[in-house]
């Protein structure tokens, strides 16, 4: 369990990544929290010719707040993220899905933007990026473009960043008058979840206007669940949710494999629907 | 009730911390990959991708010639040089009698074809990925029912079935079917444990030295079973015993996955042999997952009879055991072990138990913590639980209700086991009053329910002339040896072996008291074949403590005898009049003194000994008891069950157990607590599962392999009964591996207890959330 050889470059500013990237003659990984990606690397399923170290390059890992939307550094650890007073005040459905993430040895280390890169479709912060329509920031040698989390998620492991791209930060809309909370149901504390759950409804007089869920471990991406928010929409949070849960259970269709069959999984989005709305009637995260 | 058997200021019965745990909470364990790198080359597996195949082709030929690579082994030089390795415990009708080294036909992902050697780890997993092997694919039978189809592809065509070989215990079947045609009653099941692999924190592991000029071998091994590496690496690789030393150095943890010399272990010896070089090879975890032995893995159909009072009149069990590809060391014993603890703490009219072995194109199954007793444990203790809804009795009233007594001890079952001694009735009785406590009330959507399980276990494997019987080549006796030295200093030796659980500071207890000197005056040390006693059975079976501490009485009383007698000479009395104290001798009568350590150099010097004394200082007991000294416990657990997500938490835990007199109560504690929270893992957690068409593994990391972390295992209550063993000199009986057998079964029941609506259906391990929701939905309760 030794990775196979690769060579080593620690770059010290954002042109200096890019500029690796950048080159053709080689497959250049970054290496960010190291997560993910060093157990990739021992377990020889990633074999890049480089890996790009970028730790030390400074200013990728900023928190700055305004009216619309909170921008985090794609660097920044999720252990800083989850105790930032002022991120916690402006946005705290991240803090609250980041403690879901992983035990805190681990979060030490990871960062936003690796694990958004990262895509692992069980993993609760996409699903965030998703239920919130987050854009994310990519830098290349040529110019910079925003995506957005819809169409950044594709597939188990895979985005829509080009090799050439770094992701430096991700922009997450406020969504005034929104509450979201993250529910999830995972074998053990830590894991990624079987099921998990970014909820977000907008009320008036107690009744939804407006509602954000997105999943994960539901399909092969973190997915949006459209008809389960248009179901939502004139409902009370305290009454009965029968036609969310089966619009829910209709437009997913969650992976089978060792952890849970299908079936479990749909079960799951039916459970963790009804935990979020019974939190967020309670008060709940905002 | 709890009796304090030794009193007073002895050190055995005190709790006290192990003598190494310093070192080890400091970082300072010495493990076989913390040796000296100076001069060492290191090894890379080759190993099969496919479950069943035929090698066409073995091309090393790119390794080779790469310039890196300092010696490639592939399965034609691996024939050339070795013998296969034999096995130790068989079954009638097995025709595999040995271990094969070179593999010509694959029969697991996993297995060991070759050997690379190079500068480092890295660059030799480089070179074993360039070496190109062909395999012509078998289909692969995966699982017990695909190995026993009618139409089934055969693992050896030339053996005629997948049936490995088959034993029977007890009265013949016949005879138990007229006792269930009887019956009042007869409950019938199908329970299923799964494959689980044994997770030492260190993996395995082995450092090798061939000397040329000298022909010695020198192989420092992460293991349980020095004696049995030195023994087979000998066979394997051609070589006179007493040419192969093998050293154990801290081993972090066995569970039974470290009881033999795996064919991995064998190549990299052999490497060293063929460089004159030294040689290491360290499992790496995927490696551990997947091709280490695994644990359990069977399935078995059970019959159990009852009378109009709810006596049991029968039992039967038919196992039929998954052990892989071939039959490894311990080969069906676990299953074996199953069948012939299948009756516990109850009388039955009369129990039998039937065992089939098959192979399947799986890694080989072995030893893990428990050895074929969780099995049981969950086999008997779940269908009783069933025998008392379908009759609509109280569990434990009927438990109690067959219950052994302690008056009928010794007790032989239906399969004759004989146990020594104990008060089984009173462990459940305790168990079940500690339950009343722990009652809490069920919610809307969170049901609650407790239950206790009885268990008896064998502990301290022996004796010599039943192991004969069985035709089992493990050495049943145990050897403890303890050498005063020149300084006074007390060395003690034995053939069992430490792996993290603590047996050198029980050892040093004993000595000491038997001695009478202070703790610090002990050395134990263990674990190399050119100091230890014989010993091929060693650290496993729960043997180590029982065995080699009553080896350690015997041996401790006469050295004390003997230290007395030579101070007498010194001072010139006689030897009623002389009394140790601390490190001083005196004379009562004329108040003189002598230390310890002098008399120890008087003895070394030969000086002042009877005419018949030997010089030696040094004494050597082997220990063969009469038979097995058999352990017992109740244990209890109280269980929420989530109906939402199917998930089980287990909110207490508690247990009543007897071992026999306990050295130290810490390390008796730990070694509960701990083998409760593997019994857990596997009750709710862990399954080594594999895709069912092509054989490969599923759970290759600690991601998809799912241990119990700390916030899975509850508080632990454990209460000791104390039951001297009548016959193991001290009384002792084991203790590690009590603490595992009882929790999948008495999980299982608690949750029976919570949702009987599904209690039926828990008939197999592991009770995950997956599975619990899937029995909810059939049953219409997962909202």
């Amino acid at each position: 369990m030794k990775p196979p050889a690769f060579d080593y470059q620690e770059p010290r500013t954002l042109d200096e990544i890019v500029e690796l990237l950048a080159r053709t003659d080689q497959d250049a990984t970054v290496l960010a929290g190291g997560q993910s990606l060093v157990p990739l690397l021992n377990l020889r399923l990633a074999r890049p010719d480089v890996v790009v170290d970028i730790n030390r390059v400074p200013g990728l890992d900023g928190v700055e707040v305004a009216d619309d939307a909170v921008v985090l550094g794609a660097m920044a650890r999720l252990a800083t993220l989850e105790r930032d007073p002022v991120l916690a005040d402006a946005l705290p459905i991240v803090p609250e899905a980041i403690r879901l993430v992983a035990h805190p040895q681990i979060r030490n280390r990871t960062t936003l933007g690796g694990s958004l890169c990262h895509a692992d479709p069980a993993a609760e912060l996409p699903a965030v990026a998703v239920a919130l329509d987050a854009r994310l920031h990519l830098r290349a040698r040529d110019g910079g473009r925003t995506e957005e989390a819809a169409g950044f998620f594709q597939s188990v492991f895979t985005t829509s960043r080009r090799p050439e791209e770094l992701l430096t930060a991700v922009e997450f809309p406020r969504h005034q008058g929104f509450r979201f909370c993250f529910e999830e149901v995972s074998r053990r504390h830590g894991d990624f979840p079987f099921v998990g759950l970014c909820f977000g409804v907008r009320l008036e007089d107690g009744v939804v206007t407006a509602a954000r869920l997105a999943g994960a471990g539901i399909a092969e991406r973190p997915l949006r669940l459209p008809a389960a928010e248009a179901a939502l929409v004139g409902h009370r949070l305290s009454g009965d949710l029968a036609e969310v849960l089966d619009a829910a259970s209709a437009e997913v269709d969650p992976p089978s494999d060792i952890h849970g069959t299908a079936s479990f999984r749909r079960g799951l989005l039916r459970a963790v629907i009804r935990r979020a709305a019974a939190r967020l009637d309670q008060g709940g995260s905002r | 009730m709890t009796i304090a058997t030794r009193n007073g200021d002895t050190l055995v019965g005190k709790r006290m911390p192990r003598l190494h745990d310093d070192r080890m909470l400091r970082g300072h364990g010495r493990y076989v990959d913390d040796i000296d790198e100076t001069g060492v080359l290191h090894a890379a597996i080759i190993r099969s991708p496919a479950a069943h195949g035929t090698i066409t082709r073995f091309d090393a030929s790119a390794a080779r010639e790469s310039g890196e690579a300092v010696l490639v082994l592939g399965p034609d030089e691996i024939g050339r040089l070795t013998d296969p390795l034999p096995t130790t415990w068989r079954i009638p009708g097995q025709h595999l009698a040995a271990v094969e080294l070179a593999i010509r036909t694959v029969r697991y992902v996993g297995q060991p074809l070759g050997v690379v050697v190079a500068r480092n780890r890295a660059v030799a997993e480089d070179l074993a990925e360039l070496v190109e092997i062909d395999i012509d694919p078998l289909p692969a039978v995966v699982g017990i029912e695909a190995a026993l189809a009618p139409d089934a592809p055969l693992l050896y065509p030339e053996h005629g079935g997948n049936v490995a070989g088959g034993i029977h215990f007890g009265p013949p079947v016949e005879e138990l079917d007229a006792l269930f045609a009887g019956a009042a009653h007869v409950v019938e099941r199908e329970f299923a444990v799964q494959r689980i692999n044994p997770s030492p924190m260190e993996p395995r592991g082995v450092l090798a030295e061939w000397i040329p000029s000298t022909e010695q071998l020198t192989v420092w091994a992460s293991t349980q079973v020095p004696h049995l590496v030195r023994q087979e690496v000998a066979v394997g690789l051609r070589l006179r015993v007493d040419q192969v030393r093998v050293v154990t150095p801290d081993v972090g943890g066995a569970f039974g996955g470290k009881t033999t010399l795996y064919a991995d272990e064998a190549m990299t010896c052999l490497a060293a042999k063929v460089l004159g070089r030294r040689v290491k090879w360290i499992e790496d975890r995927t490696e551990n997952l997947t091709a280490s032995y695994q644990g359990r893995g069977q399935q078995a159909r059970c019959r159990l009879g009852l009378d109009a009072d709810g006596r049991f009149t029968a039992l039967h069990v038919h196992i039929h055991g998954d052990v892989g590809a071939f039959l490894s060391t311990a080969g069906s014993g676990p299953f074996q072990v199953a069948a012939l603890t299948i009756e516990g703490p109850y009388r039955f009219g009369a129990a039998g138990a039937t065992v089939t072995a098959v192979f399947t194109n799986a890694v080989p199954t072995g030893a893990y913590r428990g050895y074929g007793m969780q099995e049981s444990a969950w086999i008997r203790e779940r269908i009783i639980d069933e025998a008392a809804r379908e009759l609509g009795r109280d569990a434990n009233e009927l438990r109690l209700l067959n219950t052994i007594q302690p008056e009928q001890m010794p007790y032989t079952t239906g399969t004759m086991l004989t146990y020594d001694s104990g008060d089984y009735p009173a462990v459940l009785r305790r168990a079940v009053e500690m339950g009343e406590t722990r009652r809490r009330p069920s919610t809307d959507r969170i049901r609650r329910g407790i239950a206790v399980t009885g268990n008896v276990e064998i502990t301290g494997f022996a004796p010599s002339a039943l192991l004969e019987m069985f035709q089992i080549h493990w050495s049943g006796y145990e050897t403890g040896t303890i050498r005063v030295n020149e300084d006074g200093t007390v060395t003690v030796f034995s053939g069992v072996t430490p792996m993290g659980q603590g047996i050198e500071t029980a050892l040093a207890q004993i000595v000491a008291d038997e001695l009478g000197v202070p703790l610090e005056m002990i050395s134990v040390q263990l674990g190399d074949t050119a100091t230890a006693p014989y010993s091929n059975f060693s650290s496993q079976a729960s043997r180590s403590l029982p065995l080699a501490g009553a080896a350690l009485i015997t041996a401790g009383a006469t050295m004390r005898e003997r230290m007395l007698g030579l101070a007498a000479r010194a001072l010139g009395v006689g030897v009623e009049e002389v009394k140790l104290d601390g490190t001083v001798f005196r004379a009562g009568t004329t108040g003189a003194e002598v230390t310890w350590r002098d008399v120890a150099h008087r003895g070394w010097m030969g000086w002042g000994r009877g005419e018949t004394d030997k010089i030696l200082l040094e004494e050597t007991v082997s220990f063969d008891p009469p038979g097995i000294t058999y352990a017992y416990s109740a244990h209890g657990a109280a269980v929420a069950v989530d109906l939402d997500t199917g998930k089980v938490t287990v909110e207490d835990y508690w247990t009543v157990n007897d071992s026999g007199v306990l050295v130290n109560p810490l390390i008796a504690d730990g070694q509960i607590i701990g083998a409760i929270a593997q019994g857990l893992g596997t009750a709710l957690l862990e399954e080594a599962a594999f895709d069912p068409e092509t054989g490969q593994p599923l759970a290759t990391s600690y991601l998809d392999y799912v241990l119990p972390l700390s916030e899975d295992v509850p508080d632990i209550v454990i209460e000791h009964h104390v039951t001297p063993s009548p016959i193991i000199t001290g009384g002792f009986k084991g203790v590690g591996e009590s603490g595992i057998q009882p929790p999948a079964a008495t999980v299982g029941n608690a949750i029976a207890n919570a949702v009987p609506e599904i209690a039926a259906g828990l008939t197999a391990t592991p009770l995950s959330p997956s599975r619990i929701w899937t029995l909810l939905e059939q049953a219409g309760l997962e909202g």
